[in-house]
């Protein structure tokens, strides 16, 4: 067991691995942050996806090791009831969410996209989604979301 | 139409921020002091007898706690589905043809064992240790071949060689007589695969057994009452014991879950009484693949005859693969039959349809959105296209001249009292540019492209093939906030949403005011679940019962209050108000509640309602574009006309309608399991199954065209499968108007799409 240190969400952690743990069960099972969800175990469904230094990842594929120093957000660190991410905010307003299984990997995946790109076109949005599986929605309304969240932010990066 | 409040309006869901923060609880997130993880031992073969097993190393590993097997369980025979649950009393019994670990393995994957552990990891690393004796038996895969007298006999079965139960038939008329009057007539056999839910929750289920003998067993389940009273059955104890409930989100079903989540609640409460501790179990991707129901493949054979241009006789067989075990082999065909027979009215009903399901060695075959319907629509759909192409006239016309419309006389024992298709199909058309078709192409185009439609409906409950009423509990608490029970899940369809709506809208109480208690066998009446499009349909009918009578309660007290009669009081934005006076007496609920609270009384709606069975109608039309080069079939668009009765939450309608079409659209051109010819299933995960994702995804349009059905919850009906009913038949019309070539198979993968256009030497 070794323990390793990294930045969750804005705050330091420490915590004890093993070598074989991955980064999503570190997550819902020691830390307890139960939003970031498994739905195949194997980075196939995108449920499981987490930010990592600035990139989505599937974080049931990223050994525990390897979050040693990383700055990592998960979908409990983007916003709060009093102060939703824009993407939050707009997978509400649009009605992306059907049974919300998928709706914290698909926040992430998008955030990750939104940080890099604030205008994304709709195929870049797409594909910035397409590693994750949304078996309700048939994802009209989750890319409408992203759009609208682009929009928004793009509003709010104007009025800086 | 009347001015709502509440219905109509796309309010913002009210699980959605529990959703987009990450709080909201799921069966997998549960966790209890001192719990153990399950995993589970499969049939590495798809037929085969278990000599002995020798679970002793396992036990010996550090860390398990106990194991299961066929020793040390309930021999009690079960049927995992609702239709153990749900069965009619003039109907032959349903068949239990399972038990939680057999000594036969029926099918790759079958469950053999089961051990609870510390860990995951130490459970299965002691799974590997349970050594198995299997002497293999034969085994069968197809259909056809399993009805052979030399196939192995999976089940006992009296009527027919592996036959489930036995063939479902509906007659009307002598159909043979019906043909002979035809001048045209067209018959083709159609071929339709596995395809698999991929709901985005695996299986799972957390059983914990008091010392005093209470099951309490939180679970993916899209029925908690009828899985309750599968589990009663298999452990002995009393329904009154036993709790399934939600914890309250499930994430997704489509039919999967509809009574137990595979065996997961069966596996977990077996353990949790072997080792004392409570016990957790979660389906890996690849179990939820191999071992849980699947939609049922099979062949669906059309004959369509005509007169002149108009339907006169109609015959559907189908021969459904149903997999190792029963599950709803009985109710499946029936559906495939009685849905796609009633689509078009013809003169004198020639109508004929038999169809059942086989037994073969291959992953059980049960519930998934539609239910035999897809099946057979897409059969249907594609021989009406023939038809009017061989009659030379436009199918648009074709299917206006024949479809059933509302008031049209049907075999089905509920009336068709409304239908918006005609209006469907004419904005369907309008969406996808109908006037295009055939114009899309020039010579030498190696893409090319086409426009096809096609038409369904469905059912909006069970009725009248199973079981299906529910009953609701209000409560009005003591600040005149609402309490409403419903044992109905939300499995993603948005239910905690819409019931509430209703709620609201029925009693006149604030949308924040209400709280539903839903999924939960303990706090709530029977219902049969979330399934069959009739979540919304009937448990909102059953909820304004309950309404009304909490309401009514409430006037009748306010009336002393405020000496005005009862009759002469309403109730809107939780203030009860004299309705023929503008600036009249009133006084909040609150308050009414409050007063009566301190009178020792509380107001307690109670609602039943058994409303028939109501009929939504739909029209899709599809844009494709085929690569004659690599068969590769892109669909461009989707347009879907739905009459849906009534928008409760017309945003809600619209996901249930864009997430149907794209699973259509799997189902059209990727989706597929097949087998190895062991018995081996190829496709056993979510990168090998080709499920749609965002890019695959084509536009798609909704479209609502409403109806006032009087049946339903302020004229509301089901709309939780429609949309993938046509979806396929639309597609492969479409294809077939890009290119001259009838597809009589799904999915149209580029292999399958390739080799025909080699065939037909298109290019």
């Amino acid at each position: 067991m070794i323990t390793i240190k990294f930045t969750l969400n804005g705050e330091p952690v420490e915590v004890i691995v093993a070598p074989s743990d991955m980064l999503a069960d570190i997550l819902r099972e020691k830390l307890h942050l139960t939003g970031t969800k498994k739905g195949c175990g194997k980075g196939e469904c995108g449920a499981c996806t987490v930010i990592m230094n600035g990139e989505a990842v599937n974080s049931c594929m990223i050994p525990a090791l390897k979050a040693l120093d990383a700055v990592i957000e998960t979908i409990e660190g983007i916003g709060s009831t009093d102060r939703f991410h824009p993407l939050q905010e707009s997978f509400m307003d649009e009605g992306a969410i059907q049974c919300g299984f998928c709706t914290p990997g698909m926040i992430m995946s998008a955030k990750a996209l939104l940080d890099k790109k604030l205008c994304p076109t709709r195929e870049e949005i797409k594909e910035a989604i397409a590693g994750n599986i949304c078996r309700c929605t048939g994802y009209v309304k989750i890319e409408k979301a992203v759009r609208a969240a682009a929009q928004k932010l793009t509003g709010l990066e104007g009025s800086k | 139409m009347k001015n709502f409040s509440l219905v109509g309006k796309s309010v913002r869901r009210l699980d959605a921020i529990e959703k987009v923060t990450g709080k909201a609880t799921f069966t997998t997130d549960m966790s209890l002091p001192g719990m153990l993880y399950a995993r589970v031992l499969r049939s590495p073969h798809p037929h085969a007898k278990i000599m002995h097993i020798d679970t002793s190393e396992a036990e010996k590993l550090p860390g398990v706690k106990g194991v299961a097997t066929w020793q040390n369980t309930p021999r009690e025979p079960f049927n995992a589905t609702g239709a153990m649950a749900f069965d009619l009393p003039d109907m032959p019994p349903p068949i239990l043809d399972q038990y939680i670990f057999d000594n036969v393995v029926r099918y790759v994957g079958d469950e053999v064992a089961a051990v609870a552990a510390v860990s995951e990891q130490v459970a299965e690393e002691a799974v590997k240790l349970i050594k198995v004796d299997y002497e293999p038996l034969p085994a069968v895969f197809d259909p056809f071949e399993a009805m052979k007298p030399e196939a192995p006999d999976i089940h006992r079965c009296p009527v027919a060689k592996n036959m489930v139960g036995g063939p479902i038939t509906f007659e009307f008329g002598n159909i043979e007589e019906g043909f002979q009057q035809c001048d045209s007539i067209i018959e083709e056999t159609f071929k339709v695969p596995v395809q698999k839910q991929v709901q985005l929750e695996t299986q799972a289920a957390l059983a914990q057994v008091s010392p005093n003998g209470k099951i309490t067993v939180w679970s993916t389940t899209q029925a908690p009452h009828p899985a309750k009273m599968i589990l009663s059955k298999i452990f002995g104890v009393p329904q009154s014991k036993l709790r399934v409930l939600n914890p309250p989100y499930v994430g997704g079903g489509f039919g999967v879950r509809i009574g137990l989540s595979g065996k997961a609640e069966a596996i977990a409460i077996a353990l949790a009484k072997i080792t004392g501790s409570p016990v957790k179990i979660v389906y890996t991707r690849e179990e939820d693949f191999t071992s849980t129901d699947t939609r049922h493949a099979g062949q669906i054979t059309v004959k369509l005859g005509a007169i002149g241009t108009k339907l006169h006789a109609l015959k559907i067989n189908a021969v459904l693969n149903s997999g190792a075990y029963c599950s709803f082999g009985c109710e499946v065909p029936a559906v495939c039959g009685m849905l796609s027979l009633n689509v078009y009215h013809l003169p004198f009903p020639y109508k004929n349809y038999t169809g059942f399901s086989v037994y073969t060695n291959r992953t059980p075959a049960g519930a998934f959105r539609g239910f035999g319907n897809p099946q057979s629509n897409f059969a249907l759909q594609s021989v009406v296209d023939m038809m009017a192409e061989k009659l030379g006239i436009d199918p648009l016309q074709f299917q206006l001249q024949n479809i059933t419309q509302a008031g049209d006389q049907w075999f089905l024992p509920y009336p068709c009292t409304t239908s918006s298709l005609p209006e469907c199909i004419e904005e369907g058309a309008k969406s996808i540019g109908w006037e295009r078709r055939g114009k899309l192409n020039k010579p030498g185009d190696t893409k090319l492209r086409g426009i096809g439609m096609a038409v369904g409906t469905h059912g909006s409950n069970s009725f009248p093939g199973n079981v299906d009423y529910g009953g609701s509990i209000i409560l009005v608490q003591q600040d005149g906030s609402v309490t409403v029970s419903s044992g109905v899940p939300d499995i993603g369809s948005g239910t905690s949403t819409t019931l509430c709506q209703i709620t609201g809208e029925a009693m006149g109480v604030k949308l924040e005011e209400i709280n539903l208690v839903f999924g939960d066998t303990l706090n709530t009446p029977f219902e049969i679940g979330s399934h069959a499009s009739r979540t919304l349909f009937q448990a909102g009918r059953v909820i304004m019962a309950a309404a009304d009578d909490a309401k009514n309660q409430i006037l009748e007290y306010a009336a002393g209050l405020l000496e005005v009669p009862a009759e002469r009081l309403d109730i809107k934005d939780s203030l009860i108000y004299v309705k023929d006076q503008k600036e009249g007496k009133s006084i909040s609920v609150r308050e009414a509640a409050f007063h009566a609270h301190q009178r020792n009384r509380q107001f307690i709606g109670v609602g039943r309602a058994n409303p028939m069975n109501a009929q939504p109608w739909h029209a899709h039309f599809a844009e494709v574009e085929v690569d004659m080069e690599t068969g590769f079939v892109r669909v461009i668009k989707v347009a879907a006309a739905h009459d849906c009765g009534k928008a409760i939450n017309p945003q809600i309608v619209e996901g249930q309608i864009e997430g149907g079409v794209l699973m259509g659209v799997g189902y059209a051109t990727s989706e597929e399991i097949l087998f190895n010819e062991k018995g081996k299933p190829l496709h056993n995960s979510i990168h090998k199954y080709m499920i749609p994702t965002a890019e695959d995804t084509p536009e798609i349009e909704a479209i609502i065209v409403e109806t006032d059905e009087p049946s339903g919850p302020y004229g509301a009906k089901g709309v939780g499968e429609t949309s993938l009913v046509p979806t396929a038949g639309a597609i492969a019309n479409a294809v077939y108007n890009a290119t001259g070539i009838r597809f009589t198979e799904i999915p149209l993968t580029p292999e399958r799409v390739f080799k025909k256009i080699r065939e037909h030497k298109k290019m």
